[in-house]
């Protein structure tokens, strides 16, 4: 991914430098052509066309949005209800990425999401140990919120 | 206990440079606008302080091996000839001019002697914190 991105660069600036303009426009007329040969040519990479990686990350960044809004407001009804009905408790997740990054931005995404807190990370980087505001409804539509988060992170690193 | 700092080192990895692009600002803003050598340079030890935080002490030390005490010294003969550079011109001792040059690709700057004061005042701050931030860490 990171090697179309600077074939696209290098692409945009021989346009620059072919047709003698070196305005942004320019470079960014070049970028767009370099784009489309990139696409035409997606097969010869080892790795798919870098526009879906990137529409990827932007999927991800509005999860991330839209979660930090449900978290707050979640939070918020269980401050102001009058009763406290919460049971607190700690389970262990499965992880099934690798990478570092992967397991962070996996981390963060949980410690946002509504009743969610990450613990510790195991010595395998295997189990994310997390904390849950409300144990007994929250553990079935937690597991399937991780799987959709899991999923867009693995997009991503495709 | 152990504990895995995975999130913790990854978090480190991708701050430190921000926060060393940001203290690099502060020096060089320091002219017009707030900022300058000594918030600079406590900000870059900052950064450090956070890799020696998220890492252990060896590890920084392989990766950047510098010699604070030899970075003070250094930073110190800096702002000490900046002052005596001013004998040169028959002015008093540290006083210091500014002009305004055409660069060939920045254009119009201005270029102050006082840059180089405050580079020496850079140098002075980052190497006297990590050298008390380093040597309270390395005793047992």
């Amino acid at each position: 991914m990171a090697f179309q991105i600077l074939l696209n660069f290098f692409l945009a600036f021989i346009w620059m430098f072919l047709s003698n303009d070196y305005s942004t426009l320019a470079f960014f007329k070049g970028y767009f052509f370099g784009g489309l040969i990139i696409f035409a040519l997606r097969r010869f990479f080892a790795h798919r066309f870098y526009l879906l990686n990137v529409i990827a990350v932007i999927k991800l960044f509005f999860i991330f949005c839209s979660e930090l809004v449900k978290a707050n407001i979640a939070v918020l009804k269980v401050i102001l209800s009058p009763k406290l009905t919460m049971r607190p408790g700690i389970f262990a997740l499965e992880t099934e990425l690798e990478k570092d990054w992967e397991i962070t931005i996996l981390a963060n995404l949980i410690t946002l999401t509504p009743g969610t807190l990450v613990l510790e990370v195991s010595e395998d980087n295997k189990i994310l140990y997390i904390h849950a505001m409300d144990i007994d409804d929250v553990e079935q539509a937690r597991l399937d919120i991780k799987n959709s988060f899991e999923k867009a992170i693995k997009e991503v690193s495709r | 206990m152990k504990t895995n700092d995975l999130i913790f080192q990854t978090v480190t990895k991708t701050a430190v440079f921000i926060i060393i692009i940001y203290s690099l600002h502060l020096f060089f803003s320091g002219h017009y606008t707030p900022g300058g050598g000594f918030i600079g340079g406590l900000m870059t030890a900052s950064a450090i302080v956070l890799l020696l935080l998220a890492f252990d002490i060896k590890t920084v030390v392989n990766s950047l091996n510098i010699d604070y005490i030899k970075m003070t010294a250094t930073g110190l003969l800096i702002a000490l000839l900046t002052g005596v550079g001013s004998f040169f011109f028959d002015v008093p001792f540290l006083t210091h001019t500014f002009s305004y040059v055409d660069l060939p690709v920045l254009g119009k700057t201005s270029l102050a002697t006082a840059v180089l004061f405050d580079l020496g005042v850079y140098l002075v701050v980052i190497g006297v914190t990590m050298t008390i931030i380093q040597t309270i860490g390395e005793t047992e």
